[in-house]
Order: structure tokens, then sequence, then C-alpha cells
């Protein structure tokens, strides 16, 4: 496992993220975890030793500061928020082998309105940073392109009252495995939106690691997957560390054909983080027998005074609502089609950025087609 | 326009309509009454054509075609419309998409071009006005958190929009107070035409005091045991059903 050219870190924190992943070796279904998503069985041991992974930057609004972690002598806004310490055996992975990253910064009080553009390319490990100071916003859209396996370590540190919306939209990758780990740190009066659509791979999974730090924080997460065969993983882990935090959840699946959803959301309010408003709601259609949908919604609750919802639910379509939309001339499969639609539709209203809820909703109705 | 003979349903493999027989003329409004469970709805979601519910015997002609063999999309492009005893809520569906979605639907199967979202609007605000749709009810989701008024306000709404040949009005009165029981029937009365046959689905007399039938069925355990002019409504309502099924059975 030596890199080439490694992204620039110290011997001690490379090697405490090689000893993770000796240790711990690929994940595996045995693995509570990983159990609806058998990365171990569909790579084998060679993804781990594959570094080329490449970040591109499409569009980079003006005013941003961009490093690349391949550098030595990073600045302080990176060494402060770069390669924190996780129990994440595929970020730890990614820290361990990767060659190549990318660290970017929105400069404290400056609100951004182009978009900042980041695909992930190429096979192997990738690391980012971003980090949005205080009373910054800024809109992400993240783009993921084929690859037979990838792994992205992403951090993102929101400082206090930051704002930004990360969007990913990851298109129909049938031979593709494809992991990512996002790691978000929102520190007091700041919001991140998450949203995320996907089409499914041989094997996806998005992983969300969320930590609201400070007071009044807030993250809301959303997405949808819409699965002709096909797999698709969304993890999520939401801490609330203090009182007066806000999370809120939004998941909607459709899976058709040997397509398979999984949605693991697990929220921790600690000790003392009284205050603290979580909702998490999980729902997945099935169109056809030999589609899965493993749903499984989680509350740690260590504190006394919270406001706590979580509810999943698994179903066909409805059956009345379909033979109401035919007697009113609507043709069988226009009308599938429209239901889907609705059912998902909540979740892709939860993008704010109108350009980017408008690319999700039209790749959206273009699978759609091919479902219904 | 609608000849049913000797009409037998099974739903779930139990026997609702056991042998009826109708017919319907265009420009004529028939009514249909009979106490719960007499088979009244098996017969409107029979003719609109909902799944499970199995022929079993007997015919249905529309216009002399087998509706029977049709889809329900086809029914309705072809002119039959099912005003619903209980209108479904469809989150994510504005009204307004699904009214032009139906009616270009509709239009298409026919061989005619698509109206664009302004000629739809205009036809739907033209007939909307008289049945007291409002603006707002139209951009909200199809029928969520309407009331049961507004519910069958839009049922109204869409038979004018569509103009069926066939109109099935499954107990249009539940869940209306008088006023907009009135309402309703100013609706359904406004579309009575030469050329389009009406069929009046109720368990009570009340609505046919505002639609009046120009001939009246009573239908029990699954077939008509009796049939009059519109003064037999009143003879129900007097006597209630149990004197004319008794004397039928």
């Amino acid at each position: 496992m030596t890199a080439l050219s490694a992204i620039a870190l110290s011997e001690d924190r490379r090697a405490r993220a090689a000893a993770l992943v000796q240790d711990r070796g690929l994940p595996h279904r045995r693995i509570e975890e990983w159990k609806y998503s058998d990365l171990r069985a569909v790579l084998g041991e060679a993804g781990l030793s594959a570094v080329v992974a490449q970040y591109l930057i499409r569009n980079l609004p003006h005013g941003m500061d961009v490093w690349d972690l391949s550098r030595p002598d990073a600045p302080a806004w990176v060494t402060d928020n770069f390669a924190r310490e996780t129990g994440n055996t595929m970020n730890a992975a990614s820290l361990a082998v990767a060659d190549a990253g990318i660290a970017l910064r929105v400069p404290a009080g400056m609100a951004i309105d182009d978009p900042l553009k980041l695909d992930f390319t190429g096979a192997g490990h990738v690391r980012a940073l971003l980090v949005v100071e205080a009373g910054a916003s800024l809109n992400l859209v993240e783009g993921v392109v084929a690859a037979d396996f990838r792994n992205v370590g992403f951090e993102i540190a929101l400082g206090e009252g930051a704002r930004l919306e990360h969007v990913r939209i990851c298109p129909a990758l049938d031979g593709a495995v494809l992991v990512e780990e996002a790691a978000v740190r929102i520190a007091a009066g700041a919001t991140y939106r998450g949203h995320f659509t996907g089409f499914g791979a041989r094997l996806s999974r998005m992983e969300l690691e969320i930590a609201l730090e400070g007071t009044g924080a807030q993250a809301h997460l959303s997405g949808v997957a819409l699965l002709d065969g096909r797999h698709s993983d969304i993890t999520t882990h939401v801490s609330h560390l203090v009182g007066d935090t806000h999370s809120s959840q939004l998941f909607k699946h459709v899976a058709a054909g040997k397509g398979r959803a999984v949605y693991q959301g697990k929220v921790t309010v600690a000790k003392g983080a009284n205050g603290a408003d979580s909702s998490q709601t999980a729902k997945a259609l099935l169109l056809g027998d030999a589609a899965e949908a493993d749903l499984k919604p989680e509350l740690e609750i260590f504190a006394d005074d919270v406001k706590c919802a979580h509810g999943a639910a698994v179903g066909d379509l409805d059956a009345e609502s379909l033979f109401y939309l035919r007697a009113r001339g609507i043709p069988e499969a226009q009308a599938r089609r429209m239901l889907l639609q609705a059912f998902l539709e909540d979740a892709v209203a939860e993008v704010g950025h109108a350009e980017s809820r408008e690319m999700a909703r039209t790749e959206l109705l273009a699978a759609l087609e091919k479902v219904a | 326009m609608l000849e049913i003979k000797n009409l037998h349903v099974a739903v779930d493999g139990k026997e609702i309509l056991k042998g009826l027989t109708l017919s319907i003329g265009a420009g004529e409004v028939h009514a249909i009454m009979g106490p719960n469970g007499s088979g009244k709805s098996t017969l409107s979601y029979t003719l609109a054509g909902r799944a499970g519910y199995d022929i079993t015997d007997g015919s249905i002609l529309y216009k002399g075609e087998d509706l029977a063999a049709m889809p329900p999309e086809e029914r309705a492009a072809k002119g039959v419309f099912l005003a619903m005893q209980y209108p479904v809520e469809i989150p994510g569906v504005t009204t307004m998409t699904f009214l032009k979605t139906a009616l270009n639907s509709q239009r298409r199967a026919r061989g005619q071009s698509d109206l664009d979202a302004v000629g739809v609007l205009k036809l739907v605000r033209a007939k909307a006005k008289a049945l007291n749709v409002s603006e707002e009810m139209l951009k909200r989701a199809l029928n969520v958190g309407f009331s049961g008024g507004e519910k069958k306000r839009l049922e109204t709404l869409q038979m004018a929009l569509f103009e069926p040949s066939l109109a099935i009005l499954d107990e249009t009165d539940s869940g209306l107070d008088i006023d907009a029981l009135r309402l309703v029937a100013e609706g359904v009365n406004a579309l009575r035409d030469p050329a389009r046959a009406m069929l009046v689905i109720t368990h009570y007399q009340r609505l046919l005091d505002y639609i009046v039938p120009d001939r009246i069925h009573v239908l029990a355990k699954g077939r008509i045991v009796a049939e009059g002019g519109k003064e037999l409504a009143l003879e129900l309502e007097a006597k209630g059903y149990e004197h004319i099924v008794g004397q039928a059975a």
C-alpha cells in the first residue's frame, strides 16, 4: 500500500489510518452497518490498492480558496479541519492510500450564489475537504462519474451561522461500486442541507456522519433512490451533541426489478442536549416481487427533553388511486408514473437550489419512463 | 346507450350482482335506489372497470360495444364517467395537473390533439365558476384536505369538463349538506342533454328531489326488484325499502 504521491499527511496519522484498515479489512455483511451492502463480496480485497481516483472542479465560483491536498505545508484552514479522527473503515482507507485530494474554502462572511460543481472520477480513493467559514454560504453540486470502484472521503466543516446546500445526483451505473462518506461538522447557528438522488449502482453507499456541534445548528437531509435493478444504500448518523439543535430526514425509494434500496438512519441525542428536535421518515415502494427495501431508522437518546419522531413504511402503489386516474382516462403506465412521481415529489421539493431541483426532477422523470 | 343484460358480478368469489338487467337511452336520467349492501357500488365500479369485479355472466353493451372488454381508460375516452362516492386523495399531484393530464389523455385516445396549458386553464375556469371551484382548490393536491362538498364539486366539474355520454353518479349526495347538495345537483342538471345518459345511484330519495329522474329502479340483493316513474321514490321514502323488497322476495 505505497502511494507514489500521497496526500500530505503526517506519517503518524497515515499509519493510524492504515492500521485501522489493516485491522478491520473490507466491510462485509456480517458487520451490522454493512449488512445490506456487502462490499467485500463485490470487491474482494483488490479495492483497497487502487489509488488513481481524482477530483474535477467543473465550476469554481469567484472568491473561493483552493488547496491541492498533495502539496506540503498546508494552510491552517486545511490542517485544522482535515483528517479528523474517525472510526470509519472506508474513511480511514482513503486517508491511508489516496494520492489525490482537494480542499476548498468559502472565506468568512462571503455569500456565493454561483454553485461550486465538484465531480469525483476514476477508480480508487480520493479525499476532499470543504470549509464554509462563519457567516458564509454556498451551493455545492456534486457529480458522480462511473468507476469500477471508488471511495470518496469527504469532510465538510460549517462555521458559525454558515449555510451549505449539498446536492448529489448519481446516475444509474450498472457496473460501478461507489462508496462515499461525508463527515459534516456544523457549528452554532449553521445549516447544512443535503440532498441525495441516486439511480443505483452495482453497489452504491452514501454515508453521512453529521455532527450538530453548536446551539441552533441544523441538518436537513433528503433523498430519492429510483432503482430499476441495482443497489442504493443511504446510511446516516446524525448526532445532536448539544441542545436546541434540529435535524430532519426525508428519504423516498422506489425499487423495481431486482432493485434493492437501503436506508439506515441513526439519530443520537447526547446527554444534556435538551431541546433537540429530530424527525426521520423513510418510505419505499416496491414494484414487483424481486425488489427489496431495507429501512432501518434508529434513535439513541441520552437527553431528557427532546422531540424525536421516526417512521418507515414499505408498500406498493395504491390500487384505488391507480383506478381513479385510469377511470378518468389516464393510461395505466402514465397513471403509475404520475403516482410514483407524486410519491417522490416531497423529497425532491426539499432541494432549495432551483437549478439542482429541476435537474433532479428531470432525471427522475426520465428514469420513471423506464420503470413504470 | 347502455344495455345491461342478466349481469352477474362476483367480488372475491362472492356473487354480488345476480342477474341485473337495465337499459338507458340517450337523453334519459335513471336512478338506482337500494338499501345498503344491495350491490349499488358494485354496479358502478363494474361499469367503470375496476379490477376485482368479475363478470361471471351476462353482458354490458355501451353504444353497441362490449364495455366489459375495455380497460377503464378506454371507457373514459369513449365517454363513460363515474362520479365516485369517495374520490381518492392523491398528494403530490396538483388538481390542475390532474385535470390537464386526464383531459388530454381522453383527447389523445379519440385522435384529437392536446390542449396546451392555457387552453385547459380557460376551459376549466369557464366551468369552475358555476360549481364554486376556486383557483386555490385547483392549485392544491388532488382532493387532499378537500371537504366532502369540495370533493363532490370537483367530481361534478370533471363531469362538465369531460362531457361524457354516460355519467354514473355514485352516492353523490353522501356527506353533503343541503346547500352543497343543491349546488352539485344544479351542476348535474345543467349537463342534462339529449345526447347524454345519466345513472344516479342513491340510497335516499332526497337527491332525487333535485335531480329528477325519468325512471327509477330498485336494487335489492343484486337484482332489480321494482321499477317505476319518479313517484316510486316518494313511495320508498314513505314506506321504506322493506316494503318493496319484501313484496318482491
